[in-house]
């Protein structure tokens, strides 16, 4: 916790933090190749965790893409508390058609890892309960 | 001598006392030699208790019936004196309830103002058809708040409008070394 908060109040993860948040109402599409590439792949858990809410803010077929059908990214990252804020995330959406129709390609294909598909159905439980 | 003329002589002796009274000269009267600045009442004023008894004063008794009049009239020029007196009390009196009245219509007049409530709709309205100007009608729709963000919010909507990848990419990794650097010294 301590650790948390001392990262929280550092002024180069504030820096992070905002471009994180510009690149999530950046309503150019590249912008989720940015934080698919440099955001996901950061070796730091509060970095992760806020990439991958904000690709989940963006509320796209591409970015949603990215939290759910990726293994060890969004809903599938190996720290829970990153795991758990992307599906708190998704069920905060407004309008959760488009992450549904994501889930559901990623539990029907075949081409997805046994266990993306698992935790997919998991969170599909849970959003048709919200 | 007429009525009249008396009325005046009396008057004149009434509001100019000094100037018709008789510098007498009197051996009784002590404050003879003083003069008292030339005005010595013509009334013996040490005359003697047995004198006054003798006198047997009375006010209506000794009086004439033209004496009388004089007096009446007299009196009755002072009873219109008082009449003017009471105008002009009157005269005070309109004029306070007139100041009094004005205070109260000041006092109604704020209180009406109090409970109308103000409503900047009309005005808006009136600003929209009568400007013409793109520029100016953007600038008055334009949403007030923005003035007022934080420099975070300011900070966010300045960079989400740069290119991903050739601007927000470098700065992202850019601040994201830093980070690393600041977290391993703090390990």
């Amino acid at each position: 916790m301590d650790n948390k908060n001392s990262i929280k109040n550092n002024k180069n993860f504030n820096k992070v933090s905002n471009i994180i948040e510009s690149l999530a109402i950046n309503p150019n599409p590249d912008s989720v190749a940015v934080l698919e590439e440099i955001g996901t792949n950061s070796s730091i858990d509060e970095v992760r965790e806020l990439t991958s809410r904000a690709l989940v803010k963006r509320n796209e077929h591409n970015s949603l893409s990215v939290v759910i059908a990726n293994r060890g990214k969004g809903i599938n990252d190996m720290s829970t508390v990153v795991a758990m804020s992307t599906i708190n995330e998704l069920l905060s959406l407004e309008n959760k058609e488009e992450a549904m129709k994501v889930l559901e390609n990623t539990i029907s294909s075949e081409t997805f890892d046994e266990e993306v598909k698992e935790n997919a159905r998991s969170v599909k439980a849970l959003m048709a309960l919200s | 001598m007429s009525t009249v003329e008396k009325i005046t002589q009396l008057s004149h002796r009434i509001f100019n006392t000094s100037a018709n009274e008789q510098n007498t000269s009197r051996t009784s009267n002590p404050f003879a030699v003083s003069n008292f600045q030339k005005n010595i009442l013509t009334e013996d004023v040490f005359e003697s208790s047995k004198a006054k008894e003798a006198k047997n004063v009375s006010f209506t008794g000794n009086l004439s019936a033209g004496s009388k009049r004089i007096y009446s009239t007299f009196v009755g020029s002072l009873s219109d004196l008082g009449s003017k007196f009471y105008e002009g009390i009157e005269n005070i009196v309109a004029f306070s309830r007139k100041v009094w009245d004005g205070v109260v219509n000041t006092w109604n007049k704020i209180q009406e103002i109090g409970n109308k409530e103000i409503n900047l709709e009309g005005a808006k309205n009136v600003l929209n058809k009568e400007i013409s100007l793109d520029g100016a009608k953007n600038v008055l729709s334009m949403d007030i708040t923005s003035l007022f963000a934080k420099p975070k919010e300011r900070e966010i909507a300045k960079m989400a409008k740069m290119d991903p990848h050739s601007e927000v990419k470098p700065m992202l990794k850019e601040a994201l070394s830093a980070l690393e650097a600041d977290m391993t010294a703090a390990a």
